[in-house]
């Protein structure tokens, strides 16, 4: 076994670069949203508002949020498959807050979330293996038993190697599907949409090869691919606040709700 | 600094200084997932016209004018300054909207891309490029739509006057009911002008109507992204309903005039007013559920088109269905219908860029209908808007409707419009002119 050197990726992503992450992204944090206290002006006078009661307000609440994913499930199947479904619904939640990896990262930094620990999705269904102790690719090709969750059969597909799958292939959907059109007038595609989904494409890559110790048997091969892997992730925090990243965080919830009081509680649509 | 160069950023600035925290979030959190694309009348048109990659003009602009990283990595983080060039452009892309919302409530980000049209309005107004007709009608309305608007409405209520056997009640004081016509109701659709009249009149309403008219069609100057004159109409509107204290202020027109008064007057005025605004549909569904109106019921093959202002941007929806249901046992929805209605393409000053309207601005309301050097851009919003109906008709024939009952004059002409060029063949009323005609 070689030695692990005292100054690779991994220690740079892990003890140095964090606390620049965390203030780069709480110091963009704190300047984008007070651009949005500052521009807030109190209205001189309101018309009356053609609310539709309490009820009226919770159900609009919902279908304010629920309105568009509807829509794409009917008129737009793709955008619902890659973006929503596959990116977000998949993608996001399962992997980025229920990974057992990611589970037990989170809770070392916030305690309490270990009470998720019963919902952690394993790496594969058919080991609940933590990458650090044990490679999790099988050994041979003989029978494997599943892996024992709370999720039960749907372990199948809420593992970590079948989501991680599903996610390149719609964050690489999600790339191709651009290209074409900027030469179509869409002048909305950006250089940025680019840099934003290949930074995706590698944080989601380098945790497949990570967790499968894909670089090499050696724990210094384990330490680059996890510290290459954090330290994009570190990117992506750290630039969250400046990018459409932030949408995450404050900017889909900000413009719903904003939504939800403008055309449900204000004007009762 | 060429001096052109110079305007631009006064226009572009005098857009944006005052951006309100939606406005904000408008401009900076789209993540380019185009689902407005599939709803907006345009895109069919040239994807170009998709609500995002119009307001993406804006939101260059923006960029290059008001973020640290647009200043300084301009192109490559897309932040852009229009050229002199580059300004038929712009106001072609700034003139392919509707303001119909459509692309607000389906955005999963409730971004709404019409407010940023409108402010890409704003800098076309700053730079003197908005189109000549809507410019005038914008000056006619603040020097008090007199002329020939005016006569246009007066030869109108003079036919109301006759219809009813009665000298109409203008400028009463503390009438239950000012009904406020425009002159541009009274040029698009003047059927529906003198058959509120004959409603007000067969239910005994108190009521009264202005001699000469509140405004062209308050307030023109939103549909140009001129704020200033937009507050300023409603200004004057404001002080001369005031002055007739009437508690209930009833418009029969169910486009802009009726979302802007009744949302955001109070704001440009600076008080809330002291009458209700209320449209016809509404003001018929409050007298059918109490009795007071009665209609003939048949049997006709009707179906409604949700005008955008009266339904997306204020919610009136099931108002005038309960009307038509109670007229006739053969209503249908049309496919897309409430929030989703589709457009016909004509709202936001569309319409009045068509060949066919700008004649009847010029004949009926005495405005200048081009300028030099507009004749391509008119001919290509002209051939445009054509295009941009054809969405409608199609929902309109699957309802296999025979009459399409509307309340906003320009959905009314559009949607004859459109029958004319794609079909169905198909009568098209407004609200008030359906109800008149089966009274009771």
């Amino acid at each position: 076994m070689q030695p692990v050197p005292a100054t690779d990726l991994y220690n740079l992503a892990v003890y140095s670069l964090l606390p620049v992450t965390i203030f780069v992204f709480v110091a963009g944090m704190f300047y984008r949203i007070s651009r949005y206290v500052s521009t807030w002006k109190r209205p001189r006078a309101s018309s009356p508002k053609r609310g539709k009661g309490f009820g009226g307000a919770v159900v609009g609440l919902i279908m304010t949020f629920l309105h568009p994913i509807i829509f794409s499930l009917k008129k737009e199947r793709s955008m619902f498959t890659t973006g929503l479904l596959a990116m977000h619904v998949l993608g996001v939640i399962p992997l980025l807050f229920l990974l057992a990896h990611h589970v037990v990262w989170w809770a070392y930094f916030f305690p309490p979330y270990a009470a998720l620990k019963p919902l952690a999705i394993p790496t594969s269904s058919v080991s609940s293996y933590l990458s650090l102790s044990a490679p999790v690719h099988p050994a041979s090709s003989m029978s494997f038993d599943f892996v024992n969750t709370v999720w039960g059969p749907l372990t199948a597909v809420l593992n970590g190697d079948v989501l991680a799958v599903i996610a390149t292939v719609a964050v690489g959907y999600k790339v191709l599907e651009r290209i074409p059109k900027i030469s179509g007038g869409r002048r909305y595609i950006r250089i940025g949409d680019f840099v934003a989904l290949l930074l995706l494409f590698a944080i989601i890559v380098s945790g497949y090869v990570a967790t499968h110790h894909m670089l090499g048997p050696d724990m210094s091969d384990y330490r680059t691919a996890l510290g290459f892997h954090i330290l994009t992730a570190e990117i992506l925090v750290m630039i969250l606040p400046f990018t459409k990243f932030f949408h995450f965080v404050f900017g889909y919830w900000y413009g719903k709700l904003h939504e939800w009081y403008d055309l449900v509680l204000r004007r009762g649509v | 600094m060429a001096a052109e160069t110079v305007e631009i950023k006064r226009a572009a600035g005098a857009a944006l200084r005052r951006i309100s925290s939606a406005e904000l979030h408008f401009l900076e959190n789209c993540v380019g997932c185009a689902l407005c694309e599939s709803v907006c009348p345009y895109t069919e048109v040239d994807p170009g016209y998709g609500p995002v990659s119009k307001a993406e003009l804006l939101r260059r602009i923006y960029r290059k004018e008001m973020t640290i990283s647009g200043m300084i990595l301009g192109p490559l983080v897309h932040a852009w300054m229009p050229g002199a060039g580059d300004l038929g452009l712009v106001r072609e892309v700034a003139y392919r909207c509707t303001n119909c919302w459509h692309c607000y409530t389906v955005c999963a980000f409730g971004i709404n891309s019409g407010t940023l049209v409108n402010m890409l309005r704003t800098v076309v107004d700053g730079v003197g490029m908005t189109p000549a007709v809507l410019a005038e009608m914008r000056k006619l309305e603040l020097e008090g739509a007199g002329g020939k608007a005016s006569a246009t409405l007066a030869e109108v209520l003079n036919r109301a006057a006759k219809e009813i056997g009665k000298d109409l009640p203008f400028d009463k004081k503390g009438a239950n009911v000012l009904y406020v016509p425009w002159p541009v109701e009274a040029a698009l659709d003047p059927d529906s002008v003198v058959a509120t009249i004959k409603i007000l009149d067969a239910l005994g309403e108190d009521w009264s109507i202005p001699k000469d008219p509140l405004g062209l069609r308050v307030p023109v100057g939103s549909l140009v992204g001129d704020v200033k004159a937009a507050e300023e109409a409603m200004k004057s509107f404001n002080d001369r309903v005031s002055d007739l204290s009437p508690k209930i202020v009833l418009l029969s027109d169910g486009g802009y005039p009726y979302s802007s008064l009744r949302f955001e007057l109070a704001e440009a005025v600076g008080s809330t007013p002291s009458y209700r605004v209320v449209h016809v549909s509404e003001y018929l569904a409050e007298k059918l559920r109490e009795g007071k109106l009665k209609l003939r019921s048949g049997s006709e093959r009707v179906t409604w088109h949700d005008p955008c202002k009266l339904g997306r941007s204020a919610g009136v929806f099931d108002e005038p269905r309960e009307v038509l249901k109670a007229a006739t046992s053969g209503f249908r929805e049309l496919p897309h219908n409430r929030k989703d209605s589709y457009c016909v393409g004509g709202g936001g000053g569309m319409g009045w860029l068509s060949d066919e309207l700008r004649k009847v601005a010029e004949e009926k309301l005495g405005v200048k209908s081009s300028s030099d050097g507009e004749s391509e851009f008119l001919s290509k919003a002209d051939s445009d808007l054509k295009k941009a109906m054809k969405r409608k008709m199609e929902d309109v024939k699957k309802s296999e409707a025979e009459i399409i009952v509307t309340a906003c004059p320009m959905c009314v002409k559009t949607l004859v419009m459109g029958s004319q060029i794609h079909g169905p063949e198909i009568k098209v009323e407004h609200i008030s002119t359906f109800v008149a005609e089966r009274l009771g």
